[in-house]
């Protein structure tokens, strides 16, 4: 073995030990690397180490500019960004000896309050190949002379410059022990070409980069560094999306798109595998685009058994939420009533409970399926987006509210009188049960559910369609246990006059929940389709009335007043909705707004919600809005930035999606020491000291 | 000279609701901005219509603001476009208090005394409200608003972003080559360019 050159230096790492060994015993001047000088510039200390200490003829040697910066000061990348300059160097060779280009080291982006830089902290090594010609003698002294210049700036910036030299024997190859393994490293981990292949496309003023070809593993966000200024803006956010088969991000277009850009442009893509952060050299084509695939879930990816299990486990917990608890007392009221009766009954209405149950999730899958079909961007919860499903579902909860109050019966002219709607014995009223049980679920979501119904979203239609039953199953589990499982019927109370009573109760959560939907319909409509709202409960309760008193014809016209009654929600829109309640000191997301506040340094907490989601407002209660949460946002300096998706919205459903979530909440932190783009995902049931674990980080 | 300043319409409303980062495109029509100058007055740019404006971020402690004060690049290049004509040209100073390059009014003046420097006005927005409006990155940063109030360049002074002095002479000088093109009635050939620099020291 000759001479070393960059592909055989891993061989030759195996010869490192016995080299040590031969170099401390005959040339322990070189030993531990080559003193070599340093400069101090000011900012930074510079010096020029090398990867041998003896070249070959005919080989290579790295030599590397060693930049040590003081703590806070950085220098730039090739292309520097906003502001700022590039690390440069000059070389003054010996004859005949050949010098490659920089392998620059990854660029990470600085921002400086609304300005972002690229550039290093630490202690950059900047390498250069050269190549020893033939003609070299065993013996010459090679002497290489460099000229450095770099603009060096913190809060202020500092051009920096001198002259450093470095002197090779030519021979036997020796490999400098201290600087021959980190300039190995350090070339290793520069970006060269590789697999991945890119494209850019400029639509409605947003630049999309699209990127496939990727290693295998999960990728947690990427970042593109352009070679040349003017192909996109570097303050702007890069927003990463994933695909199932690539990557997307989303900047703002710089001048050379205006002035025709050229047809491929070259620069780094830096991202997350596996939690190791690695670039690659791209040619990106211009006017173009990849197919990432449909987006598939960020972070973990769940297979169809894990999401349905989830949404099994999700919907059997969904019945201790609060929207669902006055239809599930009704159901176990109406179970006590035939539990003491016949097994085979109960079993029966139990079915007809699930059927209603199943019939409906579907019919949700459907609706989901075919929206997402007609590409919009939509979410569990969605049907609550739409006011008109608002007011009929608080129109429906006030008449339910009559209903158990004693009012009026349901279907008393099939079934005569004396049996509510939802305690009468039929499989239809369990059916019906179990249809009112979901609608009234939907603002409600459990832990386990929202990762399962994210995934499903994703995926197609008939995984949407197991994973929503699987959910549903769960949902009317405990009632179909009830009916299998000996025992536990006869473990309910016994029927006896207090059901009226309880019945009675039983009214007032259901008003509650139609005084909800109603606050709900305000932040949505404003105060007109609140009023109309008003009215048609006033028709509801004045049909009933003339219903409950009159003669055939009175009859008649009550179903005619009734009807107009359901028809006025019909007409309502969504309209100025401005009637915002003030919660903390918060301020309206935006994913420019998360990039900028970040940039200052400052720690963001992003709260998902909306008015209709009432998980988020007990997260509210229970949490955000209390004293001391307020207290530590104040100490920590936290952004706390608000997206409501209360009525629809495509930037936070797609923010959502990013996340693998297909509905609220959602809770990001960004706390000022973590690096990554993507946030740090809090649980949907929220904790004071989950917050104060990872605010105060 | 009595001189009311204003902006443009995207400026004045990026100026209170978007952050700095959104661009603003050239052909972009300046309305009203009230900016204060060295000498406490205050000037509004719609008034300005009708002048030609030359805009230059500066921060006296920045290398490259210093490249070209200190080779009298600068200084040249405002009395050759404001000397025997209406062009405007105003200085502004967006670093925020306890910042890089934040004078106050006497301090500006002084500076334009001791370099001899040649300014219609220096505005001074240490709230980097003006700097934020336009997006302005570096010092120097430069922008030519023409009689019409629109937008017609920005982007940096020369082709040569060294901060070495030695790199002055033999660059080529896109705001010298924007005025001559506006000069002889044609389109400004390049108008849209990276600008270098020291980042402007906002308020962080």
């Amino acid at each position: 073995m000759h001479a070393i050159s960059f592909s055989s230096w891993m061989r030759l790492s195996l010869f490192r030990l016995v080299l040590s060994f031969l170099l401390v015993v005959s040339f322990a001047a070189t030993a531990f690397g080559r003193q070599t000088e340093t400069l101090d510039t000011g900012k930074v200390t510079a010096s020029l180490v090398s990867s041998l200490d003896r070249v070959a003829p005919g080989e290579t040697v790295w030599i590397a500019l060693r930049t040590e910066l003081d703590e806070g000061w950085h220098t730039y990348w090739r292309n520097p960004g906003d502001s700022g300059e590039p690390v440069q160097l000059t070389w003054a060779l010996p004859a005949g000896v050949e010098a490659g280009p920089i392998a620059w080291p990854l660029p990470y982006p600085t921002p400086t309050g609304p300005i972002v830089n690229y550039g290093f902290e630490g202690a950059p090594l900047f390498p250069v190949e050269m190549t020893v010609p033939n003609s070299a003698q065993d013996g010459d002294r090679l002497s290489f002379v460099l000229d450095f210049y770099y603009l060096v700036c913190a809060d202020i910036c500092i051009p920096e410059e001198g002259q450093l030299s470095l002197d090779l024997e030519v021979g036997e190859p020796i490999e400098d022990v201290i600087w021959g393994p980190q300039i190995q490293a350090a070339v290793l981990s520069s970006p060269r070409p590789g697999s991945v292949r890119g494209a850019a496309e400029l639509a409605n003023e947003t630049l999309s980069l699209t990127f496939t070809n990727l290693p295998d593993g999960t990728i947690s966000g990427a970042y593109f560094f352009p070679f040349d200024q003017g192909v996109l803006g570097h303050s702007t956010p890069q927003s990463f999306r994933l695909g199932k088969t690539g990557i997307g991000l989303m900047s703002a277009p710089e001048f050379l798109w205006a002035n025709g850009i050229a047809e491929t442009v070259q620069g780094v893509l830096t991202y997350t595998l596996d939690g190791e952060t690695r670039g690659e050299v791209v040619t990106v084509a211009t006017n173009a685009a990849l197919d990432i695939g449909a987006p598939s879930i960020s972070g973990p990816s769940m297979g169809l058994w894990a999401a349905a299990f989830g949404a099994l486990l999700g919907g059997l917990i969904l019945n201790l939420m609060p929207c669902v608890f006055p239809i599930i007392s009704l159901k176990a009221l109406s179970l006590a009533k035939t539990a003491h009766g016949e097994r085979a009954a109960a079993r029966r209405g139990a079915w007809a409970y699930t059927g209603g149950v199943l019939v409906t999730f579907a019919l949700l899958a459907a609706g989901l399926i075919a929206f997402k079909a007609a590409g919009a961007q939509i979410g569990w919860g969605f049907q609550l987006q739409s006011p008109k499903v608002v007011g009929i579902l608080a129109l429906l909860l006030f008449v339910i509210g009559l209903n158990l109050l004693g009012l009026f019966e349901f279907g008393s002219r099939l079934q005569g009188a004396g049996q509510g709607l939802t305690a009468r014995g039929g499989l239809s009223g369990s059916f019906f049960t179990g249809v009112l049980a979901v609608v009234v679920a939907t603002p409600c979501t459990a832990p386990f559910m929202a990762g399962a119904v994210g995934y499903a979203l994703a995926q197609p239609a008939l995984t949407t369609l197991i994973v929503f039953l699987a959910l549903g199953l769960g949902f009317a589990l405990p009632f179909l246990l009830l009916g299998y499982i000996p025992g536990l019927l006869a473990k309910l109370p016994k029927p006896g006059p207090w059901m009226e009573t309880f019945r009675q109760v039983l009214a007032f959560p259901m008003f509650a929940a139609a005084i909800w939907l109603v606050w709900v319909l305000i932040l949505q409509t404003g105060a007109n389709g609140t009023g109309l709202l008003l009215i048609a409960m006033l028709l509801a309760g004045f049909a009933i009335w003339v219903f409950r008193r009159g003669s055939g014809f009175a009859k008649g016209l009550a179903l005619i007043v009734a009807l107009g009654a359901a028809a006025l929600p019909l007409t309502l829109s969504t309209g100025a909705a401005d009637v915002k309640a003030a919660v903390l000191d918060s301020e309206v997301w935006s994913p420019e707004r998360v990039a900028e506040l970040r940039a200052q340094g400052r720690p963001v907490f992003v709260d998902f919600t909306a008015a209709w989601c009432v998980t988020c407002k007990v997260n509210e209660q229970l949490v955000l809005k209390t004293d001391r949460t307020q207290a530590l946002f104040e100490r920590t300096n936290t952004a706390f930035l608000i997206a409501d998706w209360t009525n629809r919205d495509a930037k936070i459903a797609a923010e959502l999606e990013r996340y693998g979530r297909a509905g609220v909440p959602l809770y990001l932190a960004f706390p000022a020491s973590h690096d990554d783009v993507m946030g740090l995902v809090l649980p949907q049931t929220l904790s004071f000291s989950v917050l104060e674990e990872t605010l105060g980080q | 000279m009595k001189t009311l300043f204003t902006a443009t319409a995207a400026v004045a409303l990026l100026a209170t609701a978007a952050p700095a980062s959104a661009k603003i495109a050239n052909g972009t029509t300046v309305s009203d901005m009230i900016v204060t100058d060295s000498n406490g007055k205050q000037h509004k740019l719609s008034d300005f219509k009708g002048n030609r404006v030359v805009l230059e971020w500066t921060n006296d402690g920045c290398p490259y603001v210093q490249k070209h004060y200190d080779t009298n690049n600068m200084q040249n290049l405002q009395k050759e476009a404001t000397l025997g004509s209406d062009t405007v040209w105003l200085s502004v100073i967006s670093s925020a208090p306890g910042k890089q390059g934040y004078v106050s009014g006497e301090g500006a003046n002084a500076l334009t005394t001791s370099r001899d420097a040649a300014p219609s006005a220096v505005v001074l927005d240490p709230s980097g409200d003006m700097g934020q409006a336009f997006a302005a990155k570096t010092t120097p940063h430069m922008y030519i608003i023409d009689e019409a109030g629109t937008l017609v360049y920005q982007g940096a002074i020369d082709d040569n972003s060294s901060a070495r002095k030695s790199t002055v002479p033999g660059a080529k000088n896109y705001v010298r080559a924007a005025l001559a093109d506006l000069d002889a009635g044609q389109p400004v050939a390049i108008a849209d360019t990276a600008p270098y620099g020291c980042s402007v020291k906002y308020s962080s």
